[in-house]
Formats: structure tokens, sequence, C-alpha cells
């Protein structure tokens, strides 16, 4: 033996080859079904979106994590996956400028202010667009129409479906709007993908397949997605609204499976993730119901990111828990 | 405005889409349940038969898959290690208060000969691994990275006329007293080899009605096939053992607990179950297959998965009616009993990416790892070599170098490869609850962590510190490779610490 000197380490010493940059390229690739056809629906108009909101988030993290001499986490995609996830719940007119602004807004002051990557408590990418919303209401709720769905002549006039339903149209107006023979054809055609919206929520089989690869792969779990996709649709039914419309509909399903399931922002622990996601289709039903807003995922979202720091108490029994009244006995060392 | 929805609801379609989210909602419901859970089928399929209980392959809720890496020394027959230059003993090698040694620099001492005692319940004595003389009572490295008092034994043939070995008589542990049985335990020296080293005759003492007799067999720790080998080649020793057990602690059930992935070893226990004179008489001892799951070995965990009771947080096994001991630890077991022979060698596993004769070996206790690599009886790739471990990579001690003694609780010595000691960065945590998912002790490491870091240790307590058995689970599947179970190792010695001080304070 030469006097080479031996790694010392704690144990263990092998680790799961799953790490920070593979789960995020993971969600990307997840994200790229709906984001190519998010582009093919709307043409470059889209593209430029999703690519200035990427550079815009990736540069912004870089500059900042410079100015302040933090390490360079860039190379996480973190920054990727939150400017491609703001791109994708915009409208795909979206004026270039806007949404860099947008994504700025969101890494510099709702991530990296907090203290970067998983210390942000709300979502980046839904400050983003509330940022936007907030700042340029008309700019973000104007919506183009699909290419060769073109009814309206004026591109921005169109509306998606639940601003017409939120102005009081019938539901077989607003299929006939879409061009769909009937509610069935409408539901359909939601389904699939034909209609208004921001540029990744179109088609929700697309939306779907990426949250299933992404469940199939174990990056998110099931709790948060079908509770905030079954208590929609539970509270849409109790408010005497479409509980399958309501699921069609608006960002719900883009939501539930990538919104409500960013690591830093829902819960840890299985009982208050299940909360987390009833809450979210509460609020969102509440907000379409009754609220300003035709749709209310945003907002249902980072309400109850402000409540995950409690819902962490929700834990499961540790193995073995014994109730607590009790004398605290001298620990005896399990042995193995 | 809900009428006009109402009116416009068209069933049919309405239905269809329905069909279609509740397959989706299937869909992930089969995912969430982990896919193999559908071992199900299986299970019902047993029931019909009324098989359930033995043949049915069971676990516990968490763990980890670490790569297994067992193909390497698998199919190695266990070699026998002869003679070695030196022998250094560590004196403390179990759980519980000091020993002294009992014999001076210079003197001739027989191999299985007392050398080191103290008085107490939990201690147990040490005996001399080889016939030799004591040349040196010193501290040295030991496998836990401490230094500690080590008798050093430089083999030599005994004066004309004596015998080279100093073994107790043997005794028939079926016709013997409890008392007895127990005295002759603690007589041979024998202690927990599975890896914490708890004396035997204090764990085969319970003072609560035991249910149970479990033989772990598991292995779940990656790279260690010591007791897969021990399985195929002398199983009838293991089922002696289990027996043996099962008579000094009075319990009707006997369970030999094999994980998946050595399915092949079952063959071989199983004829010597079917031969074994006590269970001709009546006694039970059945196989119980685990899944393949890190941490499935733990003793925790391994009851949970057999009699599905949790041991009592603070607890101990007895209080859930079960005794659990290693395979290694019953086969010391019958050899004191059937030749009188102490605790005085054991068999591990010598493999890694850097070893280019990996293979199971039993050596006499004491017997350094440089004596083994200078002797070539273990070849290494000096140019790759960057980490040597004592036991398995998931609990194993990292040690500074090779001069270390195989001590009683020494299941294996790994000499890893840069390739595989991997050293990655602590990034930040990103809170995706993978930890959370893998800590078979439900302790949200997460969570703890945050406390730890904090300096909440009332929090952590309550949160579960010292419930969690430093598995490595947590830190295995950690994106970011936190070093969580290094922060629970140092948060459970300041939390005792602060508990001690407050005990002080009301006193």
């Amino acid at each position: 033996m030469s006097d080479r000197k031996l790694l010392l380490s704690s144990s263990p010493h092998v680790f799961s080859p799953v790490d920070t940059p593979r789960i995020m390229l993971s969600v990307v690739i997840a994200l790229m079904p709906a984001t190519a056809y998010g582009i093919y629906l709307y043409g470059l108009p889209a593209l430029g979106v999703v690519v200035t909101s990427i550079a815009a988030a990736v540069v912004s993290e870089f500059l900042f994590r410079k100015l302040i001499k933090a390490s360079m986490t860039v190379g996480d995609f973190s920054a990727v996956v939150s400017g491609l996830l703001l791109a994708l719940i915009l409208p795909p007119s979206t004026p270039l400028w806007m949404v860099a602004l947008g994504a700025i807004f969101a890494i510099v002051i709702a991530k990296e202010f907090f203290g970067g990557l998983g210390a942000n408590p709300f979502n980046p990418a839904l400050i983003g667009r509330a940022f936007l919303l907030m700042s340029f209401p008309a700019a973000i709720t104007s919506w183009s129409m699909p290419k060769g769905l073109g009814l309206p002549a004026d591109a921005l006039s169109a509306a998606t479906p639940l601003n017409l339903l939120k102005q009081g149209n019938a539901l077989a107006d607003v299929a006939k709007y879409f061009g769909a023979s009937d509610t069935g054809a409408f539901y359909r055609q939601l389904f699939m993908g034909y209609r208004s919206g921001s540029i990744g929520e179109s088609s929700i089989l697309l939306v779907l397949l990426g949250g299933l690869f992404l469940l199939g792969i174990g990056v998110i779990q099931w709790i948060v997605p079908v509770s905030v996709l079954a208590s929609t649709f539970v509270f849409s039914w109790l408010l005497g609204m479409d509980p399958v419309l309501g699921l069609l509909t608006g960002g719900i399903v883009f939501g539930a499976f990538f919104m409500a399931t960013d690591y830093a922002t829902r819960p840890l622990t299985p009982y208050g993730q299940a909360i987390f996601g009833i809450g979210i289709g509460l609020i969102t039903v509440l907000i379409r119901k009754f609220g300003g807003y035709p749709e209310g995922v945003t907002y249902a979202i980072l309400i109850m990111n402000i409540l995950t720091p409690f819902l962490n108490k929700l834990r499961v029994k540790k193995y073995g828990f014994v109730p607590p009244p009790k004398p605290a006995k001298p620990s005896k060392e399990a042995t193995k | 405005m809900c009428d006009k929805y109402l009116c416009t609801f068209r069933l049919d379609h309405t239905q269809k889409l329905m069909v279609i989210w509740g397959g989706f909602v299937i869909i992930f419901q089969h995912i969430a349940s982990n896919a193999k859970k559908l071992v199900f089928s299986a299970e019902s399929a047993l029931i019909f038969k009324g098989d359930l209980s033995t043949m049915s392959i069971r676990t516990f809720k968490g763990g980890a898959h670490p790569p297994e890496r067992k193909d390497r020394s698998g199919g190695k027959p266990i070699e026998r290690l002869t003679s070695v230059p030196q022998v250094v003993i560590p004196v403390n090698q179990h759980f519980g208060a000091p020993i002294q040694p009992l014999v001076k620099v210079g003197e001739f001492v027989k191999a299985g000969q007392k050398i080191a005692d103290a008085e107490g319940r939990m201690t147990v004595p040490l005996h001399a691994s080889v016939a030799g003389v004591v040349k040196k009572i010193e501290p040295r490295m030991q496998s836990n990275n401490t230094e500690g008092l080590c008798i050093v034994i430089e083999p030599k043939d005994p004066p004309e006329g004596e015998s080279a070995q100093d073994f107790m008589p043997p005794l028939d542990p079926f016709a013997c007293t409890k008392e007895e049985a127990l005295a002759r335990i603690r007589a041979a020296g024998i202690v927990g080899m599975g890896g914490a080293g708890f004396p035997a005759h204090v764990k085969l003492a319970p003072t609560k009605p035991i249910s149970y007799v479990i033989a772990n067999a598991a292995e779940c720790e990656p790279y260690l096939t010591i007791d897969e080998r021990t399985l195929i080649e002398t199983p009838e020793k293991i089922v002696d053992g289990v027996a043996i057990v099962m008579k000094t602690v009075n319990a009707p059930e006997g369970v030999i607990a094999i994980e998946e992935n050595k399915k092949h070893a079952i063959p071989y226990v199983q004829k010597a179950i079917d031969q074994s004179p006590q269970v001709k008489a009546g006694m039970k001892i059945r196989i119980q297959e685990l899944k393949t799951k890190y941490p499935q070995g733990g003793e925790k965990m391994l009851i949970t998965a057999i009699t599905g009771k949790q041991v009592p947080s603070g607890g101990l096994p007895m209080d859930v009616g079960c005794v659990v001991s290693n395979v290694g630890t019953l086969c010391a077991i019958v050899d004191a009993f059937r030749e009188g022979k102490p605790l005085i060698e054991r068999g591990f596993t010598v493999t890694g990416g850097a070893c280019k004769t990996p293979k199971n070996l039993v050596a006499p206790i004491g017997t350094l790892i440089s004596d083994l690599v200078k002797a070539n009886v273990v070849e290494t790739d000096e140019e790759s070599l960057a980490k040597v471990i004592f036991g398995g990579p998931m609990m194993g001690v990292a040690v500074p170098s090779y001069e270390i003694p195989v001590q009683k609780n020494t299941s294996g010595v790994l000499l890893m490869s840069k390739e595989e000691a991997m050293q990655y960065e602590e990034e930040t945590c990103i809170r995706c609850g993978r930890c959370i998912r893998a800590c078979p002790t439900a302790v949200s490491p997460a969570l703890l962590a945050i406390a730890i870091e904090s300096g909440n240790y009332a929090e952590a307590e309550k949160i579960g510190l010292l419930d969690c058995i430093e598995c490595g689970s947590c830190s295995f599947v950690c994106p970011a490779h936190r070093h969580l179970v290094q922060r629970f190792r140092v948060g459970k010695q300041v939390l005792r610490a602060l508990k001690q001080k407050e005990a002080q304070n009301v006193r």
C-alpha cells in the first residue's frame, strides 16, 4: 500500500444516479409535446415567447448569481424549467418584452431573492404570470385563435372557452364559436386541443401525456395531481357547473401536473399534499364561479403555496410511533 | 347559469370522457402502487392454496434500491485462511461496558484462550484467535475509525506436548438448562455479527415472551455475499442455530428470512430444515422470502416484514415478541455448543471494483487487511483504489488504510475503485421528497434536516431523530447529494448531550 490518500466519508458510499439536473431535464422533456403543439398551433409568435422566456430566465439567473457572488446554479436547468413553464402559461400573442420582464421577475424576485432553488415560497412561473396579469391585464388576456380555426378575423378579439362562459354564453354557443357541431364534439375538441388559450394548455391529451411520463419515471407523485383534478371535478359539480368542462377548460390539468407539483412550493408530506391539492381545486372553482377572472388556477396554486409550510406539519406517523403520554425512557440503542 | 350548463349536459359524451378520465385515474394508481405491488396477483393465487404465510414475498414500507453488485463474489465458495503473520485483536468489540486484558506481553496463548474479560451484564469475554505469543498491548486503529486497545499476537507453535487449542468441552444445547446455555454463549464471546456487536447472551435472555426467532439472512447491503454463501454451504448449521435459539428463548416459531435475490439458496436451506432432527421432533422452522430492497435486513424492517408489527419507538424487538439474529451469529452459537469453540474467526466478503480477487473468506479475528494484501490472498488494483470500507457500502465505515483488523462485526471489506467511490458536492435541497418516501422509519429526513440545521432539537426529536436507524436510504436517493445521515448522526449526539444536560439541571 502506497502512501496515497484514501477517501474518507460518512456512509452511504454509493448514490442514486438521479440528480437535480436530470430531474429538471425530465420535466423539460415532459413539456416538449405540449410546447411543440403550442408552437404548431400559434406559429412563430409562440416560438418567440418560449425562446424569450427561457433565455431571459437563464440569463437573469446567471447575472444575478454573478452579481451576488453566489455559486453558479444555471447548470441545474431549473431556470430553463421556470422559463419554459412561464412561456407555456402565457397567451401566444404576448409582446416579447413583457415575456422577458415576467421571466426576470419570476427568477430574480420570486426565486433568487428567497435563496434560489428549493427556497422559494411561491412558484416562480406563476408569480411571473400573476405579475404580468396585474401589470398588463389587456395583453395577458388577449388570445389568438389557433391556426386553421380562424373564426374571428381579428385574432386579438378571440376568447377562451372560460371567457365566453364567464360572459354568460351558453355552452352550445361556445361550442359553435369553436366550430364544434355539438357539446360532445366540443369536449373532444377541448381534450385533443383545438381551441384558444395559453401556449401550453391547449391540448389536454399532450399535457396528460407529459404528466403521466413524469409520474411513470417517478419525478412527480400522484397525490397532488389527482387531488387537484378530483377536487376541481367535485367542487365544480357541487357549485352547479359542468364538472367535465371544468377539467377540460383553462389550465387546471396543466397546473395540476406541472405547477402544483413544483417541488419547492408543494408540501413534502403525503397528507399535506392531499390537502394542498384539494385546496387548489376548491379555490380554482370558487374563482371561476364567483371571482372576477374567468380562470383561477394561477391564484389558487399561489394561495395554497402560502400554506405549504403549515401543511408540512402533517407528517405521517413515524415507524414504531408510541403516543406521547409516557415518561421519557432512557433511549436504548437499537441493534441491527 | 347553471341551468344552461345542465341543459347542455350531453350524457353520452360526458360518459365517454368520464371513462377516459377513470382510465387515467386507474393508471395513476397503478404507477403509484409502485408497480411491484402487482405481486398482489401472485399472493392472491397463494391464498387459494392456503399457503400465504409461508410463501408470499414480504417487505416493509419505504427503502431504496442501490446497485447490488453481488455477482462478483456471489459464486465464490468460502475460503478458509489458516496462517496469518500476526493478529491485532481489539479488546472492546462489543456494545456495552469495556473489558480489561488478562494477559501480559510475552505470554504464550492458545487459540481460544480467554485474553480479556470483565464483570458486568453488558460485557463479553475476548479470546485469542491464534496460538502464539502476545507481542504488544497498545492502542491501534480499529474498524470504526477510532483508536482502541488491541492485543497483538504473533502465531507460534505451542511448547512441546501442549495443544495449540483451548476450547471448551462441547455442550448439548437441547439437554442443558437455559442458564447453562446463556453462560456458554457469553463464555464464547458471541456478539451480534451483523454490525452492532450487541452481546448475544443479553439478546437471548429477553424479559418478555417471544413468539418468533428470526434468522437474518436478508443481506440487504450491496456487494456482500458472505451470508449467501453460508446459506448454501452450511445451511444445517443455520437451522441448528435457529433451533438452539428457539429452545433458549422458548419461542414456538423460527423464521429464516431470505431476500429474493438469494432464491437459489432456498432449496439448500429447505433441505436442511427437512433433515433437521429438531424439526423432525416437532419444532416449527420455515423460510420467509423477502423482497430485495434496502434496508430489508435492518432488524426493525425485518420484523415488520415478517410479523406486520412495528417495534415501538425506543423499544427492543422483544417488545413485539421477536429475537433477530444474523446467520453468522447463529453459526458462532452452534460452534460454541457443538465444538466448544469461542468466536475467534468469522466469514466476510472482500470485494469491490479495485479488488481483482473478490472472494468470501473465513479468517481469524484480528487479521489485518494489509497482511491479506501482502500475502496476495487479496489482490488489489492500486491504480484505481480510492476507498476502503469496512462493512457494506450503505452503512460501512471508510477507513484511512489497510492496517485495520477484521473484527467480530466485520461482514465485508470493500475496495472501491475511483468510479465506484462517488464523491459529490452537496447542493441545496430541492424538496423533492424522495428521502421521505425512502425512509423506512418514516421520519421525514428533509424536515428533520431543516430542524437540525436551524438548531431546533425539540422539533427534531418530535419528528423522530432518535428513531433514525442511519441506514442511509435518504442520502442514497437524494438528487442534491445532501449529507443527511451525517447530519442525523451528529444531531443525535447533540440531542443526547442536550437531554443529559437538561436531566442534570432538573436534578
